[in-house]
């Protein structure tokens, strides 16, 4: 086992440039989850660690060797392929064997470490089946079975779980993550989906169009984003949008969200010259309540949908509040620009079309610069 | 109601495709074993009265065809051995790797394809005069290389797209080289498009009449079948039963082949390899 450090790596294909110095550094063990939409060099960033894409330039150090230059048979790593990639023309003891067989390893201590991480993944049963006689579920396990007879420094995982159903996938992920614990070995893990990245991390990497957006863990990454795409991403439904107006008096910097007079959470003083200029800001689903509260505002919900355990409530934006960009909003988010969704745990009877008064609290308030969409605080 | 005519329909379809392919096989079969009175007359007979068995035996007595075969066999396999290695390296660069002109070099090796044999067997013939090659069985083993590389190159091509990346990706990441990967994962992945492709060039060389008349006229011992066969052919007198006869000889190799391949032939092997 080893940490990782990648040291400006950049990538670039002709004219177009997919990765702009990227640098990390991996402490041994920690479970690192790259995370963004399509696109934003994530899977070329862990194929350049495995040494299946070369780095147009940075360095890549796995624990102190420079693995920059290394084939990737020679950088002690191990690999779970989103398509699982295992050897049809072999079974599955062979399929995890493979590896060990490349590194001239015994036969016997082959079948030994086999039978133990079969076991560890319950395939023992299937070791003498070829890979298509076996179900998804069983190839992603045949799949991390191979990565960790192997013993490496580190794991690298490619998106391992999109291709199995919902159910699966987190039925799956629980296992990756108590592997993780059992074992130890440094991951980096690939994905696209947000609530993997979260219910899985140490640490979380959000990426777009070849940049970092931020590092962080889970808790930070949802409660202190450092810019509107990581507000917009992280969360389920992604968080809300407004666009508001800043005045200032003694009172410090307010807007009028819904029609009121609201105070932001940021001191006059973090943001010099903030007064008359547009802010955004960013409120969670789950941050808005159905009840009396500190802000609260009369609507009629042109939407409402169940989930049986809690109800989300689609609201008209008042015109004054419209606005905000957006590219800012989460991948899975269908909303237009002039909607709010609340999310409402045990709310009783909603329905569309019908009064209902909801409320925030001004301190949930997250405010962005309407320009560099950077975090004021 | 509507889909049981609909399967009728396509029943009779497959029977009526079925029945034009087969029957020159057929009718080769009955020519052959018919005497030969019986080959003019009209309206046709489609089975013979007495059939004559014996024709077989007499011609495989009265002509070298196992000789002719054996040398039709060993171009066939000479050319199919030397097109395939170096179809399977030019079908995978093109398959996996990104060249400036690669594209441009790939469609250029079509080309050669699209030039009829004839036009290439003069220059042909110059060269291997010039190396002393005519008369040997190597000119038609070099000649058939020649026509039969762009086909399986692109054939092999086609096939190795279809094969995932991520499978030698693995084999790298677990050890091997890039050529490791290639003869110890994509090659036993790509069995079934291998021998198909083999054996198109197999039927291809052994299916040759104009490279052979041309570079092996002179030269007896080097006969192919199908030059063999044509010397049968009198100047005033044809047995066409005795022709006909060869052929099936020249066919039965072929066929047999063919019914050995067939699993391989139809794929699946790379199920499995991912979702």
């Amino acid at each position: 086992m080893a940490g990782i450090r990648i040291e400006n790596v950049r990538k670039s294909y002709g004219a177009v440039t997919v990765l702009r110095d990227f640098n990390l550094d991996i402490a041994d063990g920690e479970f690192v989850v790259f995370v963004g939409p399509s696109g934003c060099g994530k899977s070329t960033m862990l194929k350049i660690l495995a040494g299946l894409e070369e780095a147009s330039g940075g360095r890549v150090l796995i624990g102190e060797r420079d693995v920059t230059d290394l084939a990737p048979g020679d950088r002690d790593i191990a690999m779970v392929f989103q398509n699982y990639a295992l050897y049809p023309h072999l079974t599955v003891a062979r399929n995890m064997g493979f590896g060990l067989k490349m590194r001239g390893m015994d036969r016997g201590e082959i079948d030994r470490r086999v039978k133990e991480a079969a076991k560890i993944l319950a395939v023992d049963h299937l070791l003498d089946r070829r890979p298509k006689e076996l179900s998804g579920g069983q190839r992603q396990r045949v799949a991390l079975g191979r990565a960790i007879v192997r013993e490496p420094q580190a794991f690298l995982m490619d998106e391992p779980l999109s291709n199995l159903d919902a159910k699966l996938r987190v039925h799956m992920r629980a296992e990756i993550s108590a592997l993780h614990k059992r074992l130890g070995v440094t991951t980096i893990y690939v994905t696209h989906d947000q609530i993997e990245a979260m219910t899985m991390a140490d640490r979380i990497v959000i990426m777009r169009d070849g940049e970092i957006q931020q590092i962080a863990d889970p808790d930070t990454m949802f409660a202190r984003p450092e810019n509107l795409f990581v507000a917009g991403f992280i969360g389920s439904p992604g968080m809300n949008f407004l666009l508001g107006n800043v005045t200032a008096d003694e009172r410090g910097a307010r807007v009028s969200l819904f029609g009121q007079d609201v105070s932001l959470p940021v001191p006059l003083a973090a943001v010099p010259g903030i007064a008359g200029r547009p802010v955004i800001l960013g409120l969670r689903p789950e941050h808005i309540g159905p009840a009396h509260g500190p802000v609260s505002f009369a609507v009629r919900p042109r939407l409402v949908e169940s989930l049986g355990s809690e109800k989300y409530i689609y609201v008209d934006l008042p015109h004054e509040n419209r606005g905000a960009p957006a590219d800012a909003k989460g991948a899975d988010d269908e909303r237009r620009g002039d909607a709010l969704i609340a999310r409402l745990v045990d709310a009783g009877a909603v329905a569309t079309g019908e009064p209902i008064t909801l409320s925030f609290d001004p301190a949930r308030l997250h405010v962005f610069d309407a320009d560099t969409h950077r975090a004021i605080r | 109601m509507k889909l049981r005519s609909s399967r009728i329909v396509l029943y009779l379809g497959v029977a009526a495709t079925c029945a034009v392919l087969l029957f020159p096989i057929y009718w080769l079969f009955v020519t052959a074993i018919s005497p030969p009175a019986d080959l003019r007359s009209l309206p046709p007979r489609f089975w013979p009265d007495v059939p004559q068995w014996q024709v077989f035996s007499r011609i495989a007595e009265e002509r070298p065809m196992l000789l002719w075969l054996t040398n039709s066999t060993l171009a066939a396999l000479g050319s199919v051995a030397l097109s395939m290695t170096v179809s399977v390296f030019a079908g995978y660069a093109l398959s996996r790797f990104r060249v400036r002109g690669g594209q441009s070099l790939g469609l250029f090796i079509l080309t050669a394809k699209m030039l009829p044999a004839t036009l290439l067997v003069i220059p042909l013939f110059g060269i291997f005069r010039s190396v002393g090659l005519i008369g040997s069985l190597w000119s038609v083993v070099l000649a058939h290389a020649t026509l039969i590389v762009p086909f399986t190159t692109w054939m092999l091509k086609g096939y190795f797209d279809t094969i995932p990346r991520e499978l030698e990706q693995a084999a790298m990441v677990d050890g091997c080289s890039p050529l490791g990967a290639l003869f110890r994962v994509i090659l036993p992945v790509a069995t079934p498009g291998l021998a198909a492709t083999a054996l198109y060039g197999f039927v291809l060389s052994w299916s040759d009449y104009a490279y052979a008349r041309t570079f092996l006229t002179n030269a007896q011992q080097s006969w192919t079948a199908n030059l063999g066969i044509t010397t049968m052919k009198g100047e005033y007198v044809t047995d066409w039963n005795e022709i006909s006869a060869a052929a099936v000889f020249v066919a039965l190799p072929i066929l047999v082949i063919y019914l050995f391949l067939e699993r391989y032939l139809v794929g699946g092997l790379t199920a499995g390899a991912e979702k």
